[in-house]
């Protein structure tokens, strides 16, 4: 039983049909790259998958469960998936700790203890054992988006979604945080990011997934996509990128 | 004829200080709970709730205090209710102040970015989690400022009350001018007083301000 499993979705902003009818299938586990010019609607199919875009025809099911924007539903979804952003979006005037500890015990109601011992476990594991009394100001682009990253593990869920969250970072401190999704790849856990690293989406993950004006246009093992593009339109971006 | 020292009008006037800080006080406080319940409100997303407050807004913020003034006055006894300047003025008070205090706090709640509330929902957070654990505790902080800078122009507002019979600072000052004739000494104990009971609360907006800009 896959994870994941978007059917037939399309999206407009007004009149711009964004998502021509995508489908998808993410199995636990897997390491999925979407890669694609800017416009070709990647950020938009990665917020479809959590309920934070809507979309108006087709269906995702997430871990069972229907994907729609309704607030009853996304957060019951938020137990299953969880999301990094491009600009981090911590939450400025809590500390770290806090940060990771506010949505287990408002929405999981874990008590003020687990929170806390699981809050220091994930920082332990982004490298940041040292920061839970900080708050994000007094960190580093790098460090903020790891703290990102652990606030949404500490939710445990089963798909984090990442969207281009290394594209707001000084190149020095890419390293880290890829450094962490590759950790997290090994644990098993199931990854989906939109991502312009090319070389980590060949090297770390497994299935590449390249859209075009809204649809997936080629998709495929990642080492196999990147050696042997089929499509023009592919092997045009391959070359532009790399 | 009897005749006022200088200590004798300064005395009045000082008397007569205190009514304007009370009403003062009560336009605050009482445009304060007005403001908070409209943007409260403003937020919940009812549109029907929303454009009725837009009318009001405009309404308070595009006509005159004092017609404000008036029309409480003259228009509540038109209608059989005998209003005091008291009530009068607080009401008419209280109405522009919140009219006003709504406008700054809801364009510090639209201050916060857009991240933030996308970040909370994918952790699962609720609406009323989102407003009280990440929203109000951000806005608040940039509401400071702007909320004690408004309360001077509340201080100043509360000299158009005189208009209508409310002794206050300023009503006090045209009577004792009337008693001595001598309107630069008088009107010029007036505006000093005014300046002191404003310029420390325009000096607490400034400080604030750099205060809470440093981001945590």
């Amino acid at each position: 039983m896959s994870l994941v499993n978007i059917e037939n979705i399309h999206k407009y902003y007004g009149d711009n049909h964004v998502l021509k009818g995508v489908d998808l299938t993410i199995a636990a586990g897997e390491v999925v790259s979407i890669i694609g010019r800017s416009g070709s609607g990647k950020s938009t199919l990665l917020r479809c998958i959590n309920g934070l875009e809507s979309y108006s025809e087709g269906n995702i099911i997430l871990d069972q469960m229907e994907v729609s924007t309704d607030d009853f539903q996304v957060r019951k979804l938020s137990k299953s998936v969880g999301m990094v952003f491009q600009n981090f979006n911590l939450f400025p005037h809590l500390t770290v700790g806090q940060n990771i500890e506010l949505a287990p015990k408002l929405v999981r109601k874990t008590s003020a203890q687990d929170a806390e011992a699981t809050s220091k476990e994930v920082l332990e594991k982004v490298g940041l054992g040292d920061k839970y009394n900080s708050y994000p100001s007094e960190l580093s682009g790098g460090q903020q988006q790891r703290v990102a990253i652990a606030r949404s593990l500490a939710m445990k869920p089963k798909v984090l979604l990442c969207d281009e969250i290394t594209s707001a970072l000084d190149p020095e401190l890419v390293g880290d945080v890829l450094k962490v999704l590759e950790q997290l790849a090994s644990e098993g856990m199931t990854l989906v990011l939109v991502t312009h690293e090319m070389n980590f989406a060949r090297d770390v993950g497994d299935r590449v997934v390249f859209m075009h004006q809204g649809k997936v246009w080629e998709t495929g093992d990642a080492k196999e996509v990147f050696a042997n593009p089929k499509t023009p339109e592919l092997q045009s971006f391959i070359n532009a990128v790399l | 004829m009897y005749q006022f020292t200088d200590w004798d009008i300064l005395r009045n006037l000082l008397l007569a200080a205190r009514w304007t800080v009370v009403l003062s006080l009560i336009a605050f406080v009482g445009g304060s709970i007005v403001g908070l319940i409209l943007t409260f409100i403003q937020t919940s997303g009812n549109k029907v709730a929303q454009r009725l407050i837009r009318i009001y807004v405009e309404l308070f913020q595009g006509t005159p205090l004092l017609m404000q003034l008036f029309l409480v006055f003259f228009g509540l006894s038109l209608f059989g209710f005998d209003v005091s300047e008291w009530t009068a003025a607080s009401f008419a008070l209280i109405l522009f102040s919140s009219a006003f205090l709504f406008e700054i706090w809801r364009g510090c709640i639209e201050s916060i970015p857009k991240g933030q509330w996308e970040a909370s929902r994918c952790l699962g957070l609720s609406y009323y989690e989102i407003m009280r654990h990440i929203i109000l505790p951000q806005a608040l902080r940039v509401s400071i400022p702007p909320t004690v800078g408004f309360s001077v122009q509340i201080v100043k507002g509360t000299a158009l009350a005189s208009i209508i019979g409310f002794v206050e600072l300023t009503k006090a000052g045209t009577m004792l001018n009337n008693a001595t004739f001598e309107p630069f000494k008088v009107f010029g104990m007036v505006a000093l007083i005014y300046f002191l009971l404003c310029y420390p609360l325009s000096v607490a907006s400034r400080k604030l301000e750099n205060k809470l800009n440093v981001a945590r």
